[in-house]
């Protein structure tokens, strides 16, 4: 045989659903071994085999092995899954309520008010007395977050919602103007900061899993393990509004209560992911865009891959960014957005048909 | 039995269904005709419970208010005029998504025979939106015969509600799918379809209801509805009927304003 008549033998395309069912399984393959790559990776140079050597033998692990292992890379390296789970499913969800493959769970205002509440801890907690600083310590600024997170989505929520019918145009506008407002005020506040608040809130605004402890895990993961794991029942209603509102509701979906669900849903899982992890970009648009090459749009299967691979590559942006400047750390959020800014650009061009690959 | 009882449709201050009564048996194709900006897609709206609207709908004798959203998917399927697509979707995909909870048995086979029946047999792998917007129609139309496929349900008559259902299709596909309307109802269900081609609806519809000015104005057979006087006043310019000595089947010739004869 040619290679002409190679090229003209039509390309029987492979039944999408299968093949998206196959990426459930190699996608979690990756996801494990990423996981242990994770694990045995860092500046100090512990040995993951050593201590899992010792283990098995019945060896008691050295303090540093210990702290390293268990008390630092473990809470870091689940941390990183949900989040990078949160963040692409989240993304995955907005774009099919938006029916746009370019939105993000910043239309919901989680991000504008996440990121207020940020600097109002940062910036505001400094006046608070010793005793209370002492007993809310660090996580001061993650529960602000979450907190402004969830307030700003509720309000844009109630503004735009009319007779109990959520208006997703009226949404996105109103989520411009309240991110208009949330950059004014926390404009104030950067300015009423000193020197080393500036640097906490821009550290936090470029996230990092660095500050990963159990307490964290404790309390983000469980919330964004049901946020992530409950998205995956929106599936066939996402699918349905794919043919607009209207058709969705003639095809038997309940619309108002699936924009509900998808709201609440993305302000749970953003919030907490960016209440702990701060700003990290990208991975809501890429990972999800990605997986539609690749297997289709089809949300039943689309939302656990994005899960799973969105987990992937935020463990790996993790392992970049601790490797890259050892012993120092790159905050993760400009490695993804080192490695996702490229590939939006790209997605906007192929969309406008200026590029062709 | 759909009975639309009293209906108003207010868009702002404009009434554009303005106290309509209007049924459609099963077992027959009903058309809705009327000029542009009559109210006919309005009325439909009303019936599919799109749009706010006042008044009584009843399908089978229960009103829509009764029904769960599923259950209505369940006894009723609807092609809007124009139906947009997000995202990269096949053709089958897009017809397996009328494939709700309440279909039981090979769902991909239906899915296919589907696409058989409106003529788009081998588009399965097809992008929906590479489609032309015929093909686009037919697909439509495929994915909600897949939502009410069986005419008959539990012994209750199930319904295509079309707006428009050939309005972008040649001529061939558009006899191949009033074909198909008439076989459904041949099978015990209801069609209710807007249409625009008066002698396509004088070929294939059993019931025909005329809207003009947001008011229903003639509703019965083809026969007594189909006429010069009822067309001509509700599109507003000179309409002859005939029907030609060997066969009973009317036609519509528009007539143009200098040769009109009457």
């Amino acid at each position: 045989m040619t290679v002409a008549d190679n090229l003209t033998i039509p390309i029987q395309r492979e039944d999408r659903r299968v093949k998206a069912r196959r990426a459930h399984i190699w996608l979690a393959a990756l996801l494990a071994v990423t996981a242990i790559l994770s694990l045995a990776t860092g500046p100090t140079g512990t040995s993951l085999w050593g201590a899992l050597g010792k283990l098995i033998t019945g060896e008691e692990l050295t303090t540093m092995e210990r702290v390293v292992l268990w008390d630092i890379r473990l809470p870091r390296l689940i941390l990183g899954m949900v989040i990078g789970a949160s963040l692409a499913v989240s993304g995955a969800v907005m774009q099919g309520l938006f029916r746009n493959p370019l939105a993000d769970p910043g239309l919901v205002g989680v991000g504008a008010g996440a990121g207020l509440g940020a600097i109002v801890a940062i910036v505001l907690g400094a006046l608070l007395p010793i005793w209370l600083r002492d007993i809310v310590g660090n996580y001061l600024v993650s529960f602000s977050a979450f907190f402004g997170g969830w307030l700003s989505t509720i309000i844009l929520y109630r503004v735009s919602t009319r007779r109990g019918q959520t208006s997703v145009a009226t949404m996105l506008l109103a989520g411009i103007a309240l991110g208009a407002l949330a950059g004014a005020v926390s404009g104030i506040l950067v300015y009423m900061a000193d020197d080393q608040q500036l640097r906490d809130l821009t550290f936090w605004g470029m996230g990092s899993l660095a500050g990963a402890t159990w307490a964290k895990v404790i309390v983000a993961a469980p919330l964004i393990g049901i946020a992530v794991v409950a998205s995956f029942f929106l599936g066939q209603g996402l699918n349905g509004l794919a043919l607009g509102e209207a058709t969705a509701a003639h095809l038997g979906i309940s619309v108002q209560r699936l924009k509900s669900a998808a709201i609440m849903i993305v302000a749970g899982a953003t919030g907490a992911a960016v209440a702990v992890s701060g700003g990290i970009g990208f991975i809501g648009i890429v990972v999800p865009h990605l997986l539609r090459l690749a297997t289709g749009p089809d949300h039943d299967t689309l939302l656990p891959n994005a899960a799973l691979l969105g987990a992937t590559l935020l463990l790996g942006a993790d392992i970049i960014s601790r490797l890259i400047i050892a012993p120092a750390e790159l905050p993760i959020g400009i490695v993804t957005a080192v490695l996702g800014a490229p590939v939006f650009l790209w997605i906007l061009l192929r969309r406008r048909g200026l590029v062709e690959f | 039995m759909i009975e639309a009882t009293n209906i108003k449709v207010k868009i702002g201050k404009a009434a554009i269904l303005d106290g309509v009564n209007f049924t459609a048996e099963p077992g027959k194709v009903t058309a809705i005709v009327g000029p542009n900006g009559s109210g006919k897609t309005t009325l439909l709206r009303a019936i599919t419970d799109e749009i706010p609207w006042t008044g009584q709908i009843s399908i089978n004798g229960k009103s829509i208010g009764d029904y769960k959203a599923w259950e209505l998917a369940a006894v009723r399927g609807v092609l809007p005029q124009a139906a947009t697509l997000a995202f990269p979707f096949t053709v089958i995909e897009v017809v397996r998504m009328g494939l709700t909870s309440g279909v039981h048995g090979n769902k991909d086979g239906l899915a296919s025979q589907a696409l058989a029946r409106v003529g788009l047999s081998g588009y399965e792998d097809r992008f929906f939106q590479e489609l032309s917007g015929g093909e686009q129609q037919r697909a439509h139309l495929a994915r909600v015969l897949c939502q009410v496929w069986e005419p008959v349900l539990d012994r209750q008559p199930r319904w295509l509600l079309l707006d428009e259902p050939v309005a972008s299709l040649d001529i061939g596909h558009q006899l191949l799918i009033m074909r198909c309307l008439q076989d459904y109802a041949r099978r015990g269900g209801g069609v209710i379809a807007v249409m625009h081609d008066l002698n396509l609806t004088a070929m294939v519809a059993d019931a025909v209801t005329i809207v003009a000015r947001g008011r229903v104005v003639a509703q019965g057979g083809v026969q007594d509805v189909l006429n010069d006087q009822s067309l001509s006043s509700a599109y507003d310019c000179t309409l002859r009927t005939n029907t030609p000595p060997i066969s009973d089947m009317r036609y519509v010739l528009p007539q143009a304003a200098e040769t009109a004869g009457s």
